[in-house]
């Protein structure tokens, strides 16, 4: 066989197996109705298990008892809804069920006209998951449902701590500074953070903004997308002190937050960093990062506080994940939100510790472990939870304040850019 | 600086150089190559042997990777996806495009510079800076997640290069051979399509393959039109792969190796003609 | 065959198709088919260009002026800020000076790397086609799949960092991605890894068309060998060389895939291009008339420098193809 015949085969094969996936990929139709059976699409955040398979089974069993709908299940990484789900609410296919945090972002979705005004479809059964489905109303007309509270926190190593000589977590922000030194001193990376993806970055702004400023004035100045008020500078102010403290990992403005064991999840899981300040679903991120049982070895407390502060010190930043419907098939969407809602399901995921706060009541009781119970008690008796500032204001304002707290923590900016930046996104 | 001492010596005599030249060889197929066999042996690796030795051979040799993609048909759709789009943008550009290279190389008519002026100013900036109002357009026109709202931006964007390409070819071609298939009584278009095109394969390959390429590797467009999984192409199949199981390094190797064995086969295939007719893909 | 110069070719000859002499019918007729077959001929191609690269400039020159959304109809005119908008924004500027260290980056290492490694691998070797195939083929992988190789490759602790440790190198390992003042070399290296081959191949049949008896009496002359590469070759290459960097220069403007993939334009903006700048702000944030100004401002750079370029640069090459005569 010399190289002409060779190239001749090889072109041929390629034609072929090339025609055929194209024969395949035209036959590709869209979801929709056919001969009686729906189709719906499912876009949800849990790549990972175990919610993945949480999900999966949830969907496989709601298509056994309702044959007439077929549900295909997209798993997309958290960090790409930012750019799919704009895209594609700007289309004419968007998916029918979708991953949403509600608050402002939500209400940047809306603008859209594709999600679907769900206030009547859930009318009879949407009290059942409490207060939380609040951030999911956008001037009184229900757009989406929860199903997990959040709170953010420090999640920290036990063992670790331990190693250092440190007794008991921090509860102000100068036993913070101290722990953080201790650590260093001990050779432990005190704080990982994932600064690649700019949010982990702004919780430590939000944190800091719940402590130094009142609950009118914190809650006034996001729905007026208007941070002047001194306290918000005075946040900027405490977050650059403590970025000059050098309480992180290396290289922590290019670590991912979740993206593989060289996230900052993954640090803390294999240990090569003592604390991340996260929200309760990094447990089992964490978890999915390594092969060690993570259960002994992870603590938690609450942001500290810190001197001086008008906000009260039980407050917490927090949020909560949900879905939303479009137009199309708002009326299945419902139907199956309304399965998902369960106590079967929502027990399943407290039990997976992916979710710490259920919105059910009655799925608490499935708590084991000692350390989320205390988070969960500690959301019951917060004052009250402020919403991610970047849910809590509409995307692109949301967006800009990601990235300039992002600056701050690349050494670019003042305590004032963060409110600047607002202003100017507005 | 490398090139002052070495090539003053090159002139000096063959024998001195022969040995830089061969390392010279050894050293850019080293750095070229190694990246491309990282990613094709670590798909035979578990993702433990990856983590303990990034650089090491595979030991043992694991098939599993290679085997799930394979057996899963999410890859051979992409596949499949990429040969649809990239076809039809080929076939649309090259056909319209040598049909306007046709009119522009051999017929006189007023505004006829215009014309190709007017083609030539697509060539000044690629799909990339024009894609968002493409965006809004293919939108307003219906054509998102479809595979046509890709393949006609796509061969929109692909005839400049078509068209620069073609024309002189086209323009270079006797008009004896025109006068004399004229006087046999065929018309100008007979003679564009039974005797220009067939003349033209040289060319008319090149620009295939150029126009094929350019398509076959596009992200940004396929990124922006596509929702739904099912009709990614292959470069976004293989981006949305790496993001969603980032954890699991062997399988995304896998996949990639996987996914530049079409282009290498391709390359293998159409290589002389690539090399041939150059300058037509910009960078990206 | 002289391939590059045929792209480039100055002088188009145009085919007899003048109408025949006899009678004024005759010619009326001709006209008429001859006005229907440049219809279409021509009209196809045009149809889809006007459609898909002019018009969405037009429509994105009127989206500019608007705040919008990109859903509902534009309401809110806003003039040119949006343009002020961006270009005062320390982030696009940022996002320009990083295309333009791209670009002279290209210019600086990229070129001379190229046409050395041509001119080295221009002599007598075996197996060269073989070389050539293998140099070649990162050139032909999508810049997405390049990227995602070398995502793999940077990882803190990855093949790259074990590869430096091994030779004794560790001292030079860096957060490739993840360091600020870093990651912008670390995206030209990983360019030049895929367009070196490019470069070479380029240039490899430029020196082909370098007549062998040129150098040879350059030689007998007494030229050394880098005088005859600096005055003989060199110029030769003229064409090519200039062909090179257009292509280069358009493509490190619109720098986008490697760059989304590899670090979205992080960390902390300090590797944002302006393709990245436009896709983050123009379909992330909702800003649709924000980023059509963007795009405007982005096609201005290329269109500006492609019209100096090819006037002042390419004039000797390309007199047919912008701004000379054809017959």
């Amino acid at each position: 066989m010399n190289t002409r015949s060779i190239r001749k085969f090889v072109a041929v094969s390629a034609v072929a197996v090339m025609s055929v996936g194209a024969l395949s990929a035209c036959s590709n139709g869209d979801g929709g109705s056919a001969d009686g059976v729906t189709n719906l699409t499912f876009w949800h955040n849990g790549t990972a298990e175990p919610i993945l398979g949480i999900w999966q089974d949830a969907v496989d069993e709601y298509e056994k008892a309702n044959p007439d709908i077929t549900i295909d299940v997209v798993p997309i990484q958290n960090e790409d809804f930012a750019t799919k789900i704009p895209l594609a609410l700007s289309s004419d296919n968007p998916p029918d069920i979708y991953f949403n945090q509600g608050g402002g972002l939500l209400a940047t979705q809306v603008q859209s006209g594709q999600v679907a005004d769900i206030t009547e479809l859930t009318s009879g059964w949407l009290d059942e998951l409490g207060a939380a489905s609040g951030n999911w109303a956008v001037d009184g007309v229900q757009y989406g449902v929860p199903y997990a509270s959040q709170v953010v926190g420090f999640w920290y190593r036990t063992d670790l701590f331990a190693q250092a000589g440190i007794d008991a977590p921090p509860t102000t922000l100068d036993e913070l500074n101290d722990t953080v030194e201790t650590l260093k001193a001990a050779g432990i990376a005190p704080i990982a953070v994932g600064g690649k993806d700019r949010w982990p970055d702004a919780f430590y702004y939000n944190t800091f903004a719940v402590r130094e400023c009142g609950e009118d004035v914190l809650k006034k100045g996001l729905a007026d997308a208007d941070l002047s008020d001194d306290c918000f500078t005075r946040a900027g102010q405490a977050v650059i002190d403590f970025i000059a403290t050098e309480p992180f990992q290396d290289g922590f403005n290019g670590t991912p937050a979740q993206q593989g064991a060289g996230s900052s999840a993954g640090l803390v899981a294999n240990g090569q960093a003592a604390m991340e300040l996260q929200g309760t679903w990094d447990k089992s991120v964490m978890q999915g990062l390594t092969d060690t049982d993570l259960d002994p070895l992870l603590g938690w407390f609450p942001f500290p506080s810190v001197e001086g502060g008008k906000g009260d010190a039980s407050a917490t930043l927090g949020g909560g994940d949900g879905f939303s419907c479009t137009q199309e098939h708002a009326k299945e969407c419902v139907d199956f939100l309304e399965f998902l809602s369960n106590d079967d399901i929502q027990t399943k995921l407290v039990e997976s510790q992916v979710v710490a706060i259920p919105v059910k009541a009655a799925a608490s009781s499935a708590i084991t472990d000692p350390v989320v119970k205390s988070i969960y008690d500690f959301n019951s008796e917060a004052a009250y939870v402020q919403t991610y500032f970047d849910i809590a204001l509409p995307t692109g304002v949301g967006s800009a304040l990601n990235d300039a707290v992002a600056n701050l923590f690349a050494g670019q900016g003042t305590a004032e850019s963060v409110a600047e930046a607002v202003k100017a996104a507005k | 600086m490398m090139s002052t001492t070495t090539i003053t010596k090159a002139r000096a005599g063959f024998t001195a150089m022969t040995p830089v030249r061969y390392l010279a060889a050894l050293l850019i197929v080293g750095v070229t190559v190694a990246p491309l066999l990282f990613v094709i042996l670590g798909g035979f690796r578990t993702n433990a042997q990856i983590n303990s030795d990034p650089a090491g051979l595979p030991s043992p040799w694991v098939f599993t990777n290679y085997a799930n993609i394979l057996a899963n048909d999410a890859f051979w759709r992409f596949l499949g996806n990429s040969a649809l789009v990239s076809i039809s943008s080929t076939v649309l550009a090259v056909g319209l495009g040598s049909m306007a290279a046709f009119a522009l190389s051999r017929y006189r008519f007023r505004g006829r510079e215009a014309f190709y002026s007017m083609f030539t100013i697509g060539l000044l900036f690629p799909l990339g800076v024009a894609i968002l109002p493409v965006y809004l357009l293919l939108r307003q026109l219906h054509l998102l997640e479809s595979w046509v709202g890709v393949a006609l931006p796509q061969a929109a964007f692909a005839l400049p290069v078509t068209i620069i390409i073609l024309r002189p070819f086209m323009a270079a071609i006797p008009t004896e051979i025109e006068d004399a298939a004229v006087m046999d009584g065929a018309t100008r278009l007979g003679f564009f399509w039974r005797i220009l095109l067939p003349l033209s394969r040289p060319a008319l390959v090149t620009v295939s393959v150029l126009a094929f390429i350019t398509s076959w590797n596009g992200y940004l467009l396929p990124l922006l039109v596509f929702n739904d999984p099912a009709n990614f192409t292959l470069p976004l199949g293989v981006a949305t792969f790496q993001s969603q199981y980032s954890q699991d390094t062997a399988s995304i190797l896998a996949f990639t190796a996987l996914s530049i064995v079409p282009a290498l086969v391709f390359f293998i295939f159409a290589e002389r003609h690539i090399v041939g007719g150059l300058t037509g893909s910009v960078k990206g | 065959m002289s391939t590059t110069t045929a792209v480039v070719t100055p002088d188009v000859t145009t085919a007899a198709g003048s109408p025949s002499p006899q009678g004024t019918t005759r010619r009326r007729r001709s006209t008429l088919r001859k006005k229907l077959e440049l219809a279409l001929l021509l009209g196809p191609a045009t149809v889809l260009f006007v459609a898909f690269v002019f018009f969405p400039l037009v429509a994105a020159s009127y989206y500019s002026l608007f705040d919008w959304n990109g859903f509902g109809p534009l309401t809110d005119f806003v003039g040119l800020d949006n343009y002020t908008k961006a270009l005062g924004d320390p982030l696009f500027q940022g996002a320009i000076g990083h295309n333009l260290f791209i670009v002279i980056a290209s210019l600086v290492v990229q070129l001379p790397l190229s046409i050395a490694l041509a001119l080295l691998l221009n002599g007598k070797i075996r197996g060269r086609t073989g070389l050539r195939l293998l140099v070649f083929t990162p050139y032909v992988l999508s810049e997405a799949v390049t990227a995602v190789i070398w995502l793999s490759l940077l990882q803190p602790h990855g093949v790259v960092d074990g590869l430096l440790e091994g030779v004794g190198l560790g001292g030079l390992v860096q957060l490739w991605l993840a360091d600020q003042n870093v990651v912008m070399f670390t995206l030209f290296a990983v360019i030049t890894w895929k367009y070196i081959g490019f470069g070479i191949i380029l240039f490899l049949a430029g020196l082909q068309g370098v007549p062998e008896e040129l150098r040879e009496a350059a030689s007998i002359d007494g030229a050394s060998g880098w005088q005859t590469t600096r005055l003989i070759v060199l110029p030769l290459l003229g064409p090519t060389i200039r062909i090179w960097v257009f292509l280069s220069i358009i493509g490190s403007l619109q720098l986008f895939d490697l760059v989304w993939i590899m670090t979205l334009g992080g960390p902390a903006g300090s590797s944002t291009t302006m393709a990245t700048y436009l896709i983050d702000r123009g379909f992330r944030r909702y800003e649709f008339g924000f980023g059509s100004a963007v795009a405007i401002i982005l096609f201005v750079i290329c269109f500006v420098f492609a019209l100096f370029y090819q006037r002042f640069a390419l004039r000797r090459d390309t007199q047919g193809a912008l701004t000379g005569r054809v017959e």
